[in-house]
């Protein structure tokens, strides 16, 4: 079964919990808080006797092993239940930038990455209610500001260096999100944390060349004036983030769904046990979306989808 | 300042009489304008800022620096540039490096030493926007000492040191004691000659009953004698009746005293102004921004100086409210009330005393409860289909009677002007400022001025803050941010910025969680504010659940660091890092990205005590100086090499250990 958690609109009605934490600190703390707080309201809300009319006079049990404020449909689980008819944008379409950043997880087949990417990116389009997105970044696994340009960035790159993608596998993703362009649904296309060298290498193989690359830059003005330079010659705009690299790991995603005080209780509590879902879970893919005003530089619509694969459905990897 | 008008300016005998007619006539405009404009949407975030600047003329031979008060010539040979740049016939701004962008405009301003200059072109929120705005402030000052003599430059102290004092501290030389002034200190020369200003100054002094009264606490150093009586101060005078002010006791032991509008109004201020995108928005922005003035006027401090004494202040808030504070002693309440309307807590210029948004979360008790509000204004301003929040706003500015009035003005309403809701208007000189739009301007939106900020000594610094507080309104917008807190304690903050190194020494009143609360999913209202009548605590609309606890919970005594950067335990998250949240959320390239964290750099250290403050600089400077007595006198010679130094900071901003890199790099290389 697939299990998609969204954190639904983080900018409104809930407090941006990464602005907690040491700012520092390279992190996901904003996508896994953010879901857990989504999950709580949802569960809150759900929960009799707070306000009668809020809930539907549903309750709070367990049908077919999930609790009612999740939604199964098509043999997906959506933790918590989405309306798609709700929130929207509230001007026109052509009011916004919406960018989108898909990051594909470690240890993931390349091979899945196609549907991934459409799965990912019709969640994000059935949300906001448009038909397309102005830019996807695609941050791939492993991957960190490249080691001849910048050899003191390399803080996750060893534990995580068997699982860095290779190139070909790159280049084969790339000519998914080129047909999504050529359909007309992304409009530009950006790549995450390319380092001169691998950018260098990476367009010739490129029919759709990125117009961004995406960096990680937490102490700033320390970019390599050769990637400055290449970016510029190739008109490739260097935009900064601060996402992490492996932004939802295996034992974080247990954590969120399992039993327990910080667990929303999807998953069982031990194997054989009934109050939850049986079996392995293996998150698939994070995408994260925001929908500025343009002309106003307001954020008025942020927010992620994760999607897990959980129990007997965990495919083999190769 | 706006644009001048001219005509026959009435004295306050028969300005007052008009004062009636003004305030009605000002009303029906705004009324009009108000049906006109409140459908306004969608208009882009476009914003302004405002640079003073003082003119200075150093006299190298002698070490003297003095104010030039060729305002005047300046204007006018800036403006023949400008028009030449408009004909083409100038050379291309892409020679200079502002390529695209207009040449920036020149106004004058209340003193004839003054100048303020703004950007050719409104700012956007284009990120690339952000980065031109310091490049574009050296740009105005390089086109402005362009047009001045050579040893005249524009400066960006808050004041002159020495203004007011016995030497000859202004260029041309004009001895004291005018008829408009009337000051023992000034001469009526200090002014802008347009009628406008000298007739301002009178008719504030007039309406008052005598001349305006600023006393400065002086700072106690170790040689300053106490009790403290201002040397300066001429108890001998007999020119006119306002001389005998002094010998009633308008000077205070302790205080520096002065007597004259331009010991205010001659400040130089960093001013933005935001277009929002509708009149909702611009009300929400008025409501949030106005907890920031105070938190903003204390990071700002950077007047310490007034008349030649160093002075126990640190800012030059209050100075101004003084400076044009035309309220009668009844007003006052130092005399019981028989002819005028009411008791008036507060100068025409002073922190605002209203909140005007539609938002749910604005509770009754957040209101000044001694609010002052003309009635009838705000029963026709309700009559005439406005809310009665921002009926009250309107009806509050217009307590106060208009200053200058020309009676070719009185002789016909024209409802398609703002002339006369102006004159009210612009002589409210609160922390905040809603404008509605002009109403022969149909691109202009509804617009709101953050006006506390005092200026800096280099434009790094003042882009900084400009750009700090447009990010701040992003994030507002962007996270729905709630800094309310009680009006009053706002009140409190800016007495409490005034204070010596009051950033690091005071703490301030602020809001303990600006965060949204969550409401449950299906309560949200989709888009836009419900409202609802209610019996709660919530002007707009019922609270949200749970009930709302106690106001006195909601905020608390924070310092300035833990406002801008956060409090370690992690209550109140900061709001540079909300800042930086925001910007995480956007797309930035990484040159603006660079460019934006070395001005939130310089915020986040100033809040932190590891840069200083103008005002501390200036202090420490004096401090040092080989001929400084340790008696707070500030004297010629001590002035003349701080206005070098200050000069030389413009230019080298602190780089490489050179002057003023306490205040801006903390570290000597």
């Amino acid at each position: 079964m697939k299990l998609v958690l969204s954190t639904s609109n983080i900018m409104q009605g809930g407090r941006p919990s990464v602005l907690r934490q040491p700012l520092t600190q390279k992190s996901n703390v904003e996508l896994i808080n953010s879901l857990r707080l989504n999950f709580l309201a949802s569960q809150h809300i759900e929960s009799p006797p707070s306000n009668g009319a809020d809930s539907n006079g549903t309750n709070p049990t367990i049908t077919n092993g999930c609790p009612s404020w999740t939604l199964h449909r098509d043999d997906a689980l959506y933790i918590p239940a989405i309306d798609f008819t709700q929130s929207g944008l509230a001007e026109e379409r052509d009011q916004y930038d919406i960018t989108v950043k898909l990051f594909y997880l470690p240890g993931i087949p390349a091979s899945r990455r196609c549907a991934h990417t459409r799965e990912a990116i019709d969640l994000v389009l059935k949300e906001l209610h448009v038909e397309s997105i102005d830019l996807l970044i695609v941050s791939f696994p492993g991957i960190l500001f490249d080691a001849d340009d910048d050899s003191d960035e390399e803080e996750y790159a060893g534990d995580r260096s068997g699982d860095a993608d290779d190139f070909d596998s790159m280049v084969q993703t790339w000519r998914v999100l080129e047909s999504l362009h050529e359909q007309g649904s992304i409009a530009q296309l950006g790549v995450a944390e390319f380092g001169c060298d691998r950018l260098a290498r990476f367009l010739p193989h490129t029919k759709a060349q990125p117009s961004v690359d995406q960096i990680n830059l937490k102490d700033c003005c320390v970019v390599p004036k050769s990637l400055i330079l290449y970016a510029k010659q190739e008109h490739i705009q260097l935009l900064t983030h601060n996402d992490c690299n492996d932004i939802l790991p295996v034992g974080t995603t247990r954590e969120l769904l399992g039993p327990g005080e910080k667990g929303a209780g999807i998953l069982a509590s031990a194997p054989g046990a009934t109050d939850g879902i049986q079996g392995d879970v293996e998150p698939q893919w994070v995408v994260k979306y925001t929908a500025v005003v343009k002309d106003r530089g307001v954020v008025e619509n942020k927010g992620y989808f994760a999607l897990a694969d959980v129990g007997t459905c965990v495919k083999a990897r190769s | 300042m706006g644009l001048l008008a001219l005509g026959t300016a009435l004295e306050w005998p028969e300005a007052k009489k008009k004062a009636h007619q003004v305030r009605q006539w000002g009303i029906e405009q705004l009324l009009a304008n108000w049906r006109r404009a409140k459908g306004k949407e969608r208009d882009a975030l476009l914003w302004g800022d405002e640079v003073e600047y003082l003119v200075v003329a150093l006299d190298d031979a002698a070490k003297k620096s003095r104010l030039s008060l060729a305002q005047a010539e300046i204007l006018k040979s800036l403006a023949r540039d400008e028009a030449l740049w408009k004909a083409g016939s100038c050379k291309n701004n892409e020679d200079n490096g502002h390529d695209g962008e207009e040449p920036p405009h020149f106004h004058p301003e209340f003193g004839r030493f003054m100048l303020e200059a703004t950007p050719g072109r409104p700012w956007g929120i284009g990120f690339k926007d952000l980065l031109k705005v310091e490049s574009n402030m050296k740009w105005r000052r390089e086109v402005a000492k362009a047009h001045m003599a050579p040893n005249e430059c524009p400066i960006t102290l808050t004041t002159f040191p020495r203004l007011g004092t016995k030497d000859d501290y202004i260029q041309p030389y004009y001895a004291p004691s005018g008829p408009a002034l009337r000051s023992q200190f000034v001469p009526d020369q200090i002014a802008n000659p347009h009628i406008r200003f000298p007739t301002l100054a009178a008719n504030i002094r007039s309406r008052r009953g005598r001349k305006v009264e600023l006393n400065v606490p002086v700072f106690k150093d170790t040689n300053t004698p106490t009790p403290f009586k201002d040397p300066t101060v001429n108890y001998d005078l007999y020119n006119w009746p306002e001389d005998a002010d002094v010998r009633n006791g308008a000077a205070k032991v302790d205080h520096v005293y002065m007597d004259a509008m331009a010991f205010g109004m001659g400040s130089c201020c960093l001013q933005i102004t935001f277009q929002a995108k509708n009149m909702t928005e611009g009300r929400r922005l008025y409501d949030q921004l106005s907890p920031l003035g105070p938190i903003l006027l204390a990071l700002t401090a950077a007047t310490p100086i007034y008349k030649g004494f160093l002075v126990d202040t640190d800012v030059r808030w209050n100075q101004i409210g003084g400076a044009v504070d035309d309220r009668t002693p009844e007003e006052l309440g130092e005399a019981p009330l028989e002819n005028d309307r009411w008791r008036i807590p507060k100068s025409r210029y002073a922190s605002n005393s209203t909140y005007i948004s539609q938002d749910p979360r604005l509770r009754k008790e957040y209101f000044d409860p001694d609010l002052v509000v003309d009635e009838d204004i705000k029963k026709r301003l309700m009559d005439g289909g406005m809310d009665e929040l921002l009926a009250t706003h309107f009806a509050h500015l217009f307590i106060r009677d208009p200053l200058v009035i020309f009676s070719e003005d009185l002789e016909e309403l024209d409802l398609n002007k703002a002339d006369h809701f102006e004159n009210l208007q612009s002589t409210n000189w609160q922390h905040m400022r809603f404008k509605p739009p002009p109403p022969d301007k149909d691109d202009v939106g509804w617009r709101v001025e953050f006006r506390s900020m005092e200026i800096q000594i280099t434009d790094f610094e003042n882009a900084a803050f400009s750009i700090f507080i447009v990010l701040i309104t992003r994030a507002i917008l962007s996270f729905d941010l709630n800094f309310y807190i009680p009006i009053q304690r706002t009140t409190e903050n800016m007495e409490t910025a005034h204070a010596r190194n009051a950033i690091h020494d005071r703490k301030f009143y602020f809001r303990k969680d600006p965060f949204p609360r969550r409401m449950p999913k299906s309560t949200q209202p989709s888009n836009g504010s419900a409202f609802s009548s209610t019996t709660s605590s919530a002007v707009n609309t019922p609270p949200p659940s749970p009930p709302l606890g106690p106001v006195e919970t909601e905020y608390e005594l924070m310092t300035i660091s833990d406002i801008v950067n956060g409090c370690a335990d992690g209550s109140f998250p900061g709001l540079i890092p909300l800042v930086e949240s925001y910007l995480n959320s956007v797309n930035v390239d990484v040159e603006t990205r660079c460019f934006l964290a070395s001005y939130l750099d310089l915020i986040r250290k100033r809040a932190d005590g590891t840069l200083w403050t103008g005002a501390r600089w200036i202090r420490e400077f004096v401090a040092k100086h080989p001929r400084y007595q340790h008696d707070s006198v500030v004297s010629e010679e001590i002035c003349y090499d701080l206005v070098k130094a200050v000069e030389e900071m413009t230019a080298q901003e602190g780089r490489h250990g050179s002057v003023g890199w306490e205040l801006l790099r903390g570290k000597r290389n």
